[in-house]
């Protein structure tokens, strides 16, 4: 029996969803279902609080021995990293299992996973349905949503965990610039690209941040040890949290359904004791066209070295101009249409014809949205050398709460039809904390059902809209501890399930109670089954816990089963339950009772004798 | 945080040993398992080095003789110049004026490349010296190895830089095969020193051809420091094998001002500046090896024109349009390529036409530059600073601790060979270029034993001219036609020869001639060989010499009338020879000789 927990069930949903094409390379099943016994027991005893044994997944452009790394790309279609990066080692050593590498946009540029030498991503929820899931960490966001995997990491350059995390209904977190080891992430914008990770929920998000959350000298951008022990101090802060609320964010064109999810959020949080308060970013509105100068232009210079010569692949025959060995072909063949425009317009933007007003105006742009955040928050950046007005503790805000991305999960075909322009667009509200490096994270919000309805129809879905949650450059622990406090308001369907239930409220159990639900996650994990075997189970000993009842009640009768039930402090069925495992109830009963009947005979006796004692000294006494 | 700590961190680098390459090697771990293990690649290793080091060493031996030759073609032609001939006096020089600025690449001495552990190598095989990152592996980021500072802030400072408390490191993009990142990280926009500069003097000439404004300052804009580049080795026709073990070497960029008016100038200041570099442990080969590597920029303007050019470089204006010629190899081709570069200027702006900005190139021993690529082929670099590197940020303690603990520079050494050893300007000057400064290591190993030696006089300078005099002078002339090497004579078995021949234990003809034997290999010990050979000077006593000079006097009363009656007074030399060559090898001192004849002759 594997000791993996639902190993079977993910193995399964695996299967189920393949169609999906959320991963580009898969684990053998076998790996998850016949791992050997866990050898430290001390990290399996922790349960929801370790990653130990449970089944992560892993995006394309994380460098993996196991697995072939290919960023989705055609030019590393088959490439094998030599060594693995550090955040995979982390969670090996922590006794996680990689179940594959996701599917992406080629080397994280895109929004909707469609990019991909592997071709597109696709969230399909019921017949006929065909989303974006996102961009560009929409395999790892759908295998999480799918329940594919326990966890998955992405990565977040402008939003590409963030997004997809909110167009499939998962938890996405991006935690601040320097924090998670970039050591064998490939590289698509180094000053931006952040390892993300992907949950059904804030907890298990964090618990996976825990084990990576450490200083890697491999990393020449990983946060030293003597700067991290300055971060993220809660010392002094109010229980109450002072919530912002950006008001550019505010935008005409946001889907109504987007805009009463982050209502709803705003509404529950204060319900809690936060406090509201609106703010201004003013220079957001240039951060995106920011964005898309800089991050282009530094994969431009990352992506020059994918040439064919040393690893990945080669065009056919000669490349390359007489006069100089040259790579023309090799590239032209190698990078999908998307690569080949960023890499285009970041080369433009450094030329030195162009630098001047785009590469340099778009750092400028950088720095203000970074001064633009320092400004609404309460607490300094502690990487700022330069200090912000002292503030009152009544003025700067602890968190900002804001949607992630403005629709929903639009349809392929619409996104199909969109110009480049629209689709950068999407990230125009993840990209400030990315370009300030912050913490910042998505918590799926259900729509109503109405809502929903009003774009599924009669389809029996539940859609969520994304709401993001930024905190202070260091504040990571108080960005996932707002996200569990906004969870526990607005539970999702997955939230709290089991690796049964999707991210859009479709159970491999069909319809059926959370207690139900619960009841055979239990068998499932106690028997290394499915959890539709587990139901199989379940609903077996259901019928014969109902036969074995009838029996006793036609042979012992109501009065005398309540009377023992009372013996035992239970109830009727609480009694009868002992013994529908039996092979002859009957006679188990009668054994039971006896031996009941006898214990309280004793146990009368030898309290009567503990009352006594203290009375016959007093009388002494006296 | 580097600058806080900045003093104890690198005073203990500094002083750290140079770390055992090899042993380097065994503790690092193959990053890249297949590289390094697999037969095939060793065996194409051995091949590779085997065509690699006629490559880098035979230009250079033919580049060392043409230079010899050179030299004497220019001295006959300096020698015809005076005699108001030719060359100086051409017209065309005297109408244009060149001006010229040089871009110099040297590789640092360090134990490690410039962002990754590997080591750096010279002559290992092939990809075996190579980590993740200096191949571009996905994933793979920088690593930056602080102790490269060193010897690079050596350097700069030994160039009289201002080292800047704030630099860092940009990416210079094209490519090329050699290049695996696609991109050079380089310092552009924040150079680590700046505003330097160079004095040569007259002795740093080749004799006679020192210019008449002596000394001459040349100001260095900037100094950078940069990875180098993967060393591609051809197989015709279309091969191209690549061996990583060069890449990511760091290298300091060394930018002059375009303030050089002169091809031997330019070839004297690299010259200089590659000496100085090696004197103060910033480098370790020169252009020899490939070590050093020089562009240099080249413009002529009308000496009488009316208005100045129109350009400006570094900011000095008024020049002509410049061309860049790419990676001269060595001094000899700075000098040439310079020259072939201006005639061809010239040429063109005589004619009529016009100097393109373009790249050339140039082979040693060709008469012009080749063009290259035009303007319109310039690349553009899209300098962008390095995301994954920080700036470096120095202390001023660090800085002034590297200052103060410089090694002595060549113009400092040649004051001190003068004043101190007693050694002419020209032998010293001589004694420092010679052999990358090996003759001068020679010199001062020979002076060290010889302090210990109890000497009758202990006179540096007395001492130090005898040692010039034999190091240059004798050891030179048995060294004429093939490379300095000290192993060959031991010095502590020229400091015994010297020893004996300050004692007057041999005489200086035994003392020539025990050179030769030890040069030709003679594995016994100096001491041993005048034992052996007898060569032990024990001086004939006044009544021998006496005896001596009346046998031969009363042999020959015809030379003695010619000397004492009609005053032939060389004719005593004759008789001071038959003295020597009668008597057993250096028992006689024809000085001794000399004397006891005249006192013989009575004149």
């Amino acid at each position: 029996m594997s000791l993996l927990k639902y190993a079977k069930q993910y193995v399964v949903n695996q299967l189920k969803y393949a169609h999906l094409n959320a991963f580009i390379s898969r684990t053998d099943p076998s790996s998850l279902t016949g791992r050997p016994p866990s050898p430290d027991p001390k990290d399996a005893e922790s349960g929801l609080h370790s990653v130990y044994d449970k089944p992560i997944a892993i995006k394309d452009n994380i460098c993996t021995k196991d697995f072939k790394t290919t960023a989705a790309s055609g030019i590393l279609k088959d490439f094998t990293s030599p060594y693995d990066a550090t955040v995979v080692k982390l969670l090996q050593d922590a006794g996680a299992v990689m179940v594959g590498k996701t599917n992406m946009d080629e080397f994280g540029m895109g929004s909707h996973s469609t990019h991909s030498h592997a071709g597109p991503v696709k969230m399909q929820r019921y017949e006929g349905d065909e989303a974006s899931a996102g961009g560009s960490s929409g395999g790892s966001a759908l295998a999480v949503a799918s329940s594919q995997c326990w966890a998955a990491l992405g990565t977040d350059t402008g939003g590409s965990v963030r997004l997809p995390a909110a167009y499939t209904g998962v938890v996405g977190f991006k935690p601040s610039y320097g924090l998670l080891s970039r050591w064998g992430v490939i590289a698509y914008a180094n000053s931006l690209d952040t390892v993300g990770i992907f949950a059904r929920n804030a907890r298990i998000v964090e618990t996976v941040f825990d084990k990576l959350n450490v200083y890697d000298p491999q990393d020449p951008t990983s946060l030293s040890p003597s700067t991290r022990s300055r971060l993220g101090s809660n010392e002094g802060r109010s229980e109450s949290l002072r919530i912002g609320i950006p008001l550019e964010y505010n935008i005409a064109t946001l889907h109504p359904a987007v805009r009463s999810a982050w209502i709803r959020a705003l509404q529950a949080l204060s319900e809690k004791g936060h406090t509201l308060h609106p703010v201004r970013l003013p220079s957001t509105q240039h951060a995106l066209s920011a964005y898309y100068i800089l991050a282009p232009a530094e994969a431009s210079s990352n992506l020059a070295k994918y040439d064919g010569v040393r690893f990945g692949s080669r065009a056919e025959g000669v490349d390359g101009t007489p006069e100089s060995v040259l790579f023309a072909t090799t590239r032209g063949q190698g990078f999908g249409s998307e690569v080949q425009r960023r890499i285009l317009l970041g080369a433009f933007s450094l030329s030195a014809q162009a630098i001047g007003n785009y590469f340099i105006q778009a750092q400028k742009i950088r720095r203000l949205v970074q001064q633009d955040f320092n400004n609404v928050f309460a607490t300094d950046n502690p990487l700022g050398d330069e200090k912000t007005s002292p503030k009152q503790a009544e003025e700067g805000v602890d968190v900002l709460i804001c949607p992630t991305v403005p629709t929903l999960a639009p349809p392929l075909s619409e996104v199909k039809s969109q110009d480049p322009i629209q689709a950068y667009m999407n990230d125009v509200f993840t990209v400030p904390a990315s370009l300030a490096g912050l913490p910042a994270i998505s918590v799926p919000i259900h729509t109503t059902h109405k809502e929903c309805a009003a774009v599924h129809g009669e389809n029996d879905i539940r859609e969520s809209a994304g709401i993001q949650i930024i905190g202070q450059y260091g504040d990571d622990k108080l960005v996932l501890h707002t996200a569990d406090a906004l969870q526990s308001a607005h539970k999702t369907v997955q939230s709290k399930a089991g690796p049964d239930m999707t991210a859009w409220g479709t159970s491999s159990l069909g319809q059926s109670s959370a207690k139900e639900r619960r009841a055979f996650y239990k068998i499932a994990v106690e028997h290394g089954v499915t959890i539709a075997e587990a139901r199989a189970i379940g609903q077996e000993r259901d019928r014969k816990k109902e036969e074995v009842e009838n029996l006793l009640l036609t042979i012992l009768g109501t009065r005398y089963l309540d009377k023992a039930a009372a013996i035992l402090d239970t109830s009727r069925e609480g009694y009868m339950a002992r013994f529908v495992q039996k092979d002859d109830p009957v006679a188990a009963e009668k054994a039971f009772f006896h031996n009941l009947m006898d214990q309280k005979q004793h146990a009368e006796y030898a309290s009567r004798r503990i009352k006594l004692a203290p009375l016959d000294v007093e009388k002494a006494k006296m | 945080m580097l600058a806080n700590n900045a003093r104890s961190l690198f005073t203990a680098i500094s002083k750290r040993p140079f770390i055992c390459q090899a042993c380097l090697r065994r503790v690092r771990g193959f990053q890249l398992g297949l590289t390094s293990r697999s037969t095939p690649s060793t065996s194409r290793g051995l091949q590779t080095s085997g065509q690699e080091i006629p490559q880098d060493d035979t230009p250079f031996r033919k580049a060392l003789k043409d230079a010899a030759k050179q030299q004497k073609k220019d001295k006959s032609a300096a020698s015809e110049s005076a005699q108001g001939t030719t060359k100086s006096k051409d017209p065309r020089l005297e109408k244009w004026e060149l001006t010229v600025g040089i871009e110099i690449h040297a590789e640092l001495n360090t134990a490690r490349k410039l962002f990754s552990s590997a080591a750096t190598s010279v002559g290992e095989a092939p990809n075996s010296h190579v980590s993740l990152f200096d191949v571009a592996f996905p994933g793979s980021q920088p690593y930056f190895q602080k102790e490269t500072l060193i010897p690079a802030l050596r350097g700069a400072l030994a160039l009289n830089c201002t080292i800047q408390p704030r630099s860092s490191f940009d990416r210079k993009h094209y490519f090329y095969q050699d290049q695996p990142a696609g991109y050079q990280i380089t310092q552009y926009y924040e150079p680590f020193a700046r505003n330097g500069h160079i004095t040569l003097y007259a002795h740093d000439f080749p004799h006679g051809a020192a210019p008449t404004d002596c000394p001459i300052t040349i100001g260095i804009k900037q100094v950078q420091m940069e990875q180098d580049t993967a060393k591609t080795v051809q197989q015709p026709p279309s091969t191209h094998l690549l061996d990583f073990n060069r890449v990511s070497h760091p290298l300091i960029e060394i930018i002059t001002l375009p303030q050089i008016h002169d091809p031997t100038v330019a070839a004297v200041c690299v010259r200089k500046i590659q000496t100085i570099l090696k004197t103060v442990n910033a480098c370790t080969a020169g252009m020899e090896m490939g070590g050093l590597r020089a562009d240099v920029n080249v413009s002529i303007l009308e000496r009488n024109g009316e208005a100045g050019g129109e350009h400006s470089y570094h900011g000095v204006t008024g020049l002509g349009q410049r061309t860049e010629i790419k990676n001269l190899a060595s001094v000899k081709a700075v000098e040439d390529a310079i020259i072939a570069e201006r005639d061809r200027q010239i040429d063109l702006l005589e004619n009529g036409g016009t100097v393109e900005g373009e790249t050339r190139g140039w082979t040693l021993g060709s008469k012009t530059t080749k063009r290259l690529r035009g303007k319109e082929g310039e690349i553009d670099y899209r300098y962008m600073p390095d995301p994954d590197i920080a700036p470096v940020l120095l202390g001023e303690d660090l800085i002034e601790h590297l200052r103060l603990s410089l090694p002595k520079l060549p113009d400092t050494m040649i004051d001190k060979l003068t004043t101190k050893y007693g050694l002419t300007k020209k032998d010293a000057a001589t004694l420092l270029s010679l052999d990358d400064g090996n003759r001068l290591e020679y010199f001062f190993n020979i002076m060290a034993r010889l302090r210990g030696s109890q000497l009758p006089t202990e006179d540096p300078a007395e001492l130090g001219r005898v040692t010039g005099n034999w190091v240059l002078m004798e050891l030179g002339s048995l060294f004429k036609d093939t490379d300095f090497d000290p192993s060959r004579v031991d010095p502590a078995q020229l400091a015994s020869i010297i020893t004996h021949l300050h004692r007057k234990t041999i005489t200086s003809r035994s003392a020539k001639k025990l050179l030769l034997m030890k040069f030709e290999g003679d594995a016994r010990s100096t001491e041993k060989i005048i034992e052996e050979e007898d060569m032990t000077f024990t001086p004939l006593s006044e009544q021998e010499y006496m005896q001596l000079a009346q046998t031969l006097v009363d042999e020959k009363p015809d030379m003695v009338k010619d000397i004492v009656e009609k005053g032939q007074d060389k004719k005593i030399k004759w008789f001071v020879g038959q003295m020597m060559s009668r008597s057993r090898e250096g028992s006689v001192e024809p000085d001794e000789a000399e004397r006891v004849l005249r006192e013989v002759l009575k004149v």
